[in-house]
């Protein structure tokens, strides 16, 4: 109890508790993207189908067809459960509602990345919870151990964090720059095609593959994915050390870049 | 004792525009040292038109913003240097800004910044019921915020911005875009809370109305600079003496007499706009007069507008602008 208020957890964890259920009323935009998951899903199944008979392959890169289909559950769940964090921060920034936050005994980045997370929670279980029950219906399950589960549930909120601490930095480009929608869909398309959301890095060229592993797209979709269907330990400490890094150096870039951004609304307003 | 202290508070703000040897610099001066001091307790009117300075003043005596000169203490700390722990002191409200989570119940945020103050759960269950039921909160409690209309929303507001207790408010522009009524009605619940909790209420607003209800003080700022300060009644017997009574008639009306201290701004078949100086004629009296003009379908009264006023000030001696 008193380590949760020496750290301010017990607010932080309930700005995410008040986000989640805030998002819970947003339920015809969730079902709206839920749907376009089940499309998706459905072209992929077939497409890949095609070309694993094609090939007359049983595995692809490593992967079964079973195993292609729900690490593209996950993928295409992260995807689509994304918070619109870099929108939000620029709309903050410009129409001064983040000096409004800034009156409040809390940081505003914290604020933001726990109310990501709340979002992010009711989003991603309800993209799962579907694309899982397609999946089971088309392919039946795969093999799944506890450890497995452990491992993925470790490493997939730390991916959700660096998802958004990339974000965030964008939406921060709003005290520089005049519109930050175009960084934001450079930012998504890379995190897609360098990521891994719609092939596994396996099926990459094998030069680009160690180039890839250690970007950061491939930490915040790619490592959950391959972790919850290839659960091993060497993987998972390879990927937290990846992670690890990754967090490390967005999180000094973040507070850098916020730090000379609350000058400039010290100095200019917000 | 003074709640809110500003010496010599100046504040500049500097643009810059166009690209390598073309860039010019341009400075923009928006608080003009403006000096100041706010007793605790006191409710203190902020006025001013556009682009004045108000809000860039309470945006310095919140810390949010650093003045480019002079200081300024709230509460006797420094706003921009100790803001996490004046925060706890203070509650703000920015009328176009809102601080309610929009697709959940004003409870939901009342409970969310229980948490975010540290409020003890005991203390802010006592504290929430008393500003439910003052605020008429519980007609709405449990209703979506997207859902109520805009009066109830800016009551949801100020009660947010009271539930941990602060000793000074800043209200900025809380009445804009409500209603008659919503504005009578949170005009009444500012200035009931003002006196029975002694609150020190810093409020800016365009309305001269806001004014006259809620303040007991009221300090004029134009192009910056403080223009007028002086105790509301001497505002309201020097500068809203005059009042604006516009009528409809459902009949044409008969030719209006002409009467001291009331002027004919418009007149056609069916309306009439009149300006009356309340100091040389009872307002009783013209709507009197105006009944007996014909047959009255509508009639509204109504403060000068606050630019009125403010050119009036400025046609002031300035020797007679001071209290």
């Amino acid at each position: 109890m008193s380590l949760l208020h020496k750290y301010g957890l017990h607010k932080y964890g309930w700005i995410a508790w008040t986000s989640a259920r805030s998002h819970v009323a947003y339920l015809g935009e969730v079902i709206a993207r839920t749907l376009f998951l089940i499309v998706i899903l459905y072209i992929f199944l077939q497409l890949w189908r095609v070309t694993y008979s094609e090939t007359q392959a049983q595995q692809l890169g490593g992967f079964t067809l079973a195993q292609m289909l729900w690490y593209l559950c996950i993928t295409e769940s992260m995807a689509i459960s994304a918070p619109r964090v870099a929108q939000e921060v620029d709309q903050d920034v410009r129409t001064g509602a983040l000096a409004v936050q800034l009156i409040r005994p809390m940081s505003y980045p914290l604020y933001r990345l726990w109310s990501s997370l709340g979002e992010r929670c009711v989003r991603f279980s309800l993209n799962f919870a579907v694309s899982a029950v397609l999946a089971f219906l088309f392919v039946g399950a795969i093999p799944i151990s506890l450890t497995g589960l452990f491992l993925f549930l470790i490493v997939l909120p730390i991916a959700f964090i660096l998802d958004f601490l990339m974000m965030f930095l964008i939406g921060l480009g709003a005290f520089w720059l005049e519109d930050t929608t175009g960084l934001v869909l450079i930012y998504s398309r890379l995190l897609w095609l360098l990521g891994g959301l719609l092939i596994p890095l396996e099926l990459f060229p094998e030069s680009w593959q160690p180039i890839l592993r250690n970007l950061p797209f491939a930490t915040i979709i790619y490592a959950p994915a391959r972790l919850f269907v290839h659960p091993t330990w060497n993987d998972a400490i390879a990927i937290l050390l990846r992670q690890g890094v990754t967090l490390l150096i967005l999180a000094i870039g973040v507070q850098w870049v916020y730090r000379i951004a609350v000058q400039r609304i010290h100095a200019n307003g917000g | 004792m003074t709640a809110v202290q500003l010496a010599h508070l100046y504040k500049t703000f500097t643009f810059n525009r166009g690209w390598g040897r073309q860039r010019k610099q341009t400075e923009v001066t928006a608080v003009d040292h403006i000096s100041l001091n706010v007793p605790e307790g006191q409710a203190i009117a902020f006025i001013g038109p556009n682009g004045a300075g108000k809000s860039t003043t309470i945006k310095m005596l919140t810390g949010i913003l650093h003045p480019t000169a002079g200081t300024a203490t709230v509460l006797g700390q420094v706003p921009w240097r100790d803001r996490r722990t004046l925060s706890r002191q203070i509650g703000v409200v920015f009328g176009q800004r809102s601080q309610l989570w929009y697709h959940l119940p004003p409870r939901d945020t009342l409970e969310l910044l229980a948490r975010i103050y540290d409020l003890d759960p005991q203390d802010y269950r006592k504290r929430r019921e008393v500003l439910v039921e003052r605020f008429g909160l519980s007609e709405f409690w449990s209703t979506p915020v997207r859902k109520l209309s805009l009066g109830q929303r800016m009551r949801a507001e100020v009660a947010a911005s009271l539930l941990h207790s602060p000793q000074v408010v800043f209200l900025d522009e809380p009445t804009i875009g409500l209603d008659v009524l919503a504005r009578q009605e949170l005009r009444d619940l500012i200035c009931e809370w003002n006196r029975q909790e002694g609150v020190t209420v810093f409020l800016t607003s365009h309305d001269t109305g806001d004014i006259e209800r809620v303040a007991q003080r009221v300090v004029v700022i134009n192009h910056g600079r403080i223009v007028l300060d002086a105790p509301v009644s001497q505002l309201r017997q020097q500068y809203l003496s005059e009042k604006i009574l516009s009528v409809q008639f459902h009949t044409t009306i008969l030719p209006f007499p002409i009467l001291s201290g009331v002027r004919q701004l418009e007149a056609t078949d069916y309306t009439l706009k009149l300006e009356i100086d309340t100091r040389l004629m009872p307002i009783e009296q013209v709507i009197t007069q105006v009944l007996q003009a014909g047959s009255v379908a509508d009639m509204a009264i109504e403060d000068p507008p606050l630019d009125a006023v403010i050119a009036h000030i400025y046609t002031q001696p300035a020797e007679e602008r001071s209290p």
